[in-house]
């Protein structure tokens, strides 16, 4: 089933498509010709096609049944250890279909896996290694605990080179009947930087909005994909409306179901942009990420997430109210 | 003093016998039929649902039979893991053997509408099985034994009603722990125990031993310490002592109170701060930093199971937010319910539909969930309102209809 979804319409289906990464896909395909492999951990920033090479793997390696003999996981999604070794278990009871000796396991986002959890894991690897190789996937390798990354082969993901994504893009907007000039593509790449698949996504956001896209086809694409209430929220915390703030956050949280971390993340974005209200006001970078990297500590090692949010919130409307006055002072 | 552990009354005081059980005098005649037809081989059901109010005697019920005639009692409750594995594991065996000394046994699966569809997957087919398979009675409790995915589970038990207790019958009890307790207790404080428990014997005996603790003697004044069980009332009271305390030590007093519920106050405090802390910056930060640092401290005692952590959340969210700097002045404020428990139970629904159409849609497009909301949502959103068309043409190919992928994208 081909989806209208861009990023997984043109997601590479096969080794030989993947037009970046050679040295990795090289390798890759040595796997293929001899039909054996070890234990694969694919790291590096999101959108670098770590889950595209382990699909097209599994697709070079099994034909079209590669879903018969193709277990896929996302450590984020499951819920728990216990229900991730039953579910490899279960898979791993019948022997592999076909001519390959093994059957794969991918499992994306490992690396969101407490180091307990990642143990047993690796317990698990140990005991289906007969008829199994894994293929993990994570963003940060050093997340992985080391028995396991001992025991994988490493392959690093860098981020897309500018030209490469650049080409994509274009080629995707040939297909599509897109029109886009130079201009709107650097303004893409430079809010995704080498993440494809955030890149492709704003493509076909802004070729929503008109299929002539310019520059100001995409940054109108852009104002519309970031929740209001983020910013709004922070606008109303600088403004030291605390409890306008709680309202725009419990909006985020409640209606649109975002989750602590979730809020968390477009934080982290909306401090690191320069038009942020954050910035505007002077506060210092450095407290504001230590403040939110806090709150993520805090929420990942099981805390509330409105109760840690709320001490963000309650900390900016300090910190702006201060360097207000500070500011006063000095004129 | 040699400090004795402290048993839970409610167990050592669990009925040994039928006579000793109170109340719900008809439920436990048809138990008793239902048993003497199982063990002729005449039951027409191999099961028998308990279901009624909490407190009101159905485990005890299935605990005294046990103990009576001295039969094993096989039981799983809700603490346990309640898998289709763990349910063969741990009991099918046990049902379809014989025992090693020929006693004979019974099986207990305790509040079966607590069973989690998602985290307890395929217990109430493994649940039939066993009934189908038993040798022995199988007994299963629960309160709401309406619930639809409690259907088939109706059909194949003998259904057996439990009433709330009656006044008299939880003071007719109370009174027996005090006499064997050797604890002085007037009628009038027995009554107001069992009025406060409402036909809930469980919550009564618990309270009684909340107020015995320590004492030979009960007095009027000590029903002041009870938590009301119309709980409210005295929420706002604990919030108001540690919100307006004016040194540290008066908030600590709060968590001196045997029935304080810390973690509802951690949410009524968070609700509250901004109220009562209104127009100092200084305060609202500091005071939301201690209760970070005390939610903190309850998420590290529970996943590490480090119990000498609960001090420290305790003294945090009491003294810790009373000792911010730059308190206002004290002006009256009234306190609010927290809002975010009345937001997720009405947005409770949507949230679930969200999460089954979510995990679908990541599923084929091989994501989290959590990348889905954040990374891709935010670009459907956008194309929805621009490009109807192309909208349409995304969500069918997700195989979704246009009412799901509005659920996705929260239109």
């Amino acid at each position: 089933m081909s989806t209208e979804l861009w990023v997984e319409k043109y997601r590479p289906k096969t080794l030989d498509e993947i037009i970046d990464q050679e040295e990795i896909v090289s390798r890759l395909k040595e796997f293929v010709r001899t039909k054996s492999m070890p234990h694969l951990l694919f790291a590096g920033p999101p959108g670098t096609g770590k889950t595209t090479a382990a699909l097209a793997l599994a697709h070079d390696l099994y034909g079209e049944n590669w879903r018969e003999n193709t277990l896929e996981l996302n450590a984020s999604d499951e819920r728990g250890i216990d229900v991730i070794r039953k579910r490899i278990k279960e898979y791993a009871r019948t022997i592999p279909l076909g001519e390959v000796p093994f059957k794969l396991v991918i499992l994306d986002e490992a690396d969101n896996m407490t180091s307990d959890a990642q143990q047993a894991l690796r317990r698990t690897m140990e005991l289906y290694s007969r008829t199994t190789r894994f293929i993990l996937i994570a963003n940060y390798m050093s997340k992985i605990i080391e028995p396991i990354q001992s025991r994988c082969a490493i392959f690093r993901f860098q981020p897309l080179p500018k030209e490469a994504v650049k080409a994509r893009l274009r080629w995707i907007a040939e297909q599509e009947g897109v029109e886009i000039d130079d201009e709107a593509l650097e303004a893409i790449w430079e809010e995704s930087q080498g993440d494809m698949r955030r890149a492709i996504n704003i493509l076909q956001s802004a070729a929503a909005i008109r299929k002539k896209v310019d520059v100001d086809t995409v940054y109108e694409a852009l104002g519309k994909v970031r929740p209001r209430e983020v910013k709004e929220m922070l606008e109303l915390a600088v403004k030291g409306d605390i409890l306008g703030a709680r309202e725009k956050l419990r909006a985020l949280m409640y209606s649109y179901g975002l989750s602590g971390i979730d809020v968390i993340k477009l934080l982290h974005r909306e401090v690191l942009s320069s038009r942020s209200p954050l910035r505007l006001n002077g506060l210092p970078l450095a407290d504001l990420l230590v403040l939110i990297g806090d709150a993520n500590y805090k929420i990942v090692e099981g805390a509330d997430d409105e109760i840690q949010l709320m001490a963000i919130i309650s900390k900016i409307a300090l910190l702006s109210s201060e360097a207000k006055s500070s500011g006063a002072a000095r004129k | 003093m040699r400090l004795m552990p402290l048993i839970p009354w409610t167990e050592k005081y669990r009925p040994k016998s039928l006579s000793e059980l109170v109340g719900n005098e008809d439920a436990k005649k048809k138990f008793i039929a239902w048993l003497n037809a199982f063990l002729k081989g005449k039951a027409h059901k191999k099961a028998a649902l308990l279901y009624g109010p909490p407190g009101s005697g159905k485990t005890s019920l299935v605990h005294a039979v046990a103990s009576q005639f001295g039969w094993e009692l096989i039981e799983l409750n809700a603490s346990d893991f309640r898998s289709r594995e763990a349910i063969e594991r741990r009991v099918y065996g046990a049902a379809t053997m014989g025992s090693l000394y020929g006693k004979r046994k019974i099986i207990l699966i305790d509040e079966v509408d607590g069973i989690n569809a998602r985290e307890d997957a395929g217990a109430i087919p493994a649940i039939l099985k066993l009934i189908e398979k038993t040798r022995y009675p199988v007994v299963l409790t629960a309160n709401d034994p309406w619930d639809p995915k409690l259907k088939p589970l109706r059909d194949a038990c003998e259904v057996i009603e439990f009433k709330k207790l009656k006044k008299r019958e939880v003071m007719k009890v109370l009174s027996e722990i005090c006499r064997r307790e050797g604890i002085e207790c007037d009628r009038s404080i027995l009554s107001a125990i069992a009025d406060n428990a409402k036909g809930d014997l469980r919550a009564a005996i618990n309270d009684l031993q909340t107020l015995a603790m320590g004492k030979k003697r009960i007095n009027l004044a000590d029903l002041n310490i009870l938590g009301s069980r119309a709980e409210q009332a005295s929420m706002f009271d604990i919030v108001r002592t540690v919100l307006t305390a004016r040194k540290p030590e008066q908030a600590l007093a709060v968590t001196r109170l045997p029935s304080l519920d810390y973690e509802m106050l951690l949410l009524w405090l968070s609700e509250n701060i901004p109220y009562q802390y209104a127009g100092s910056y200084r305060a609202i930060a500091d005071a939301y930093e201690a209760l970070s640092w005390a939610d903190i401290m309850l998420a590290r005692m529970k996943r590490k199971q480090i119990w000498q952590l609960l001090p420290y959340a305790l003294e945090l969210m009491t003294a810790g937010v009373a000792s911010a700097r730059d308190k206002p002045p004290y002006r009256f404020v009234r306190y609010s319910f927290p809002q975010r428990l009345r937001m997720l139970a009405r947005t409770k629904s949507s949230r679930e539909k969200f999460r089954e159409v979510a995990s679908m849609v990541a599923r084929s497009l091989h994501i989290s969930v959590s990348t889905l909301r954040t990374e891709v949502v935010p670009f459907l959103r956008v194309i929805y309102e621009n490009d109807p068309d192309m909208a349409k043409r995304i969500y069918r190919s997700l195989g979704l209809s246009k009412k799901e992928f509005e659920i996705l994208i929260g239109a």
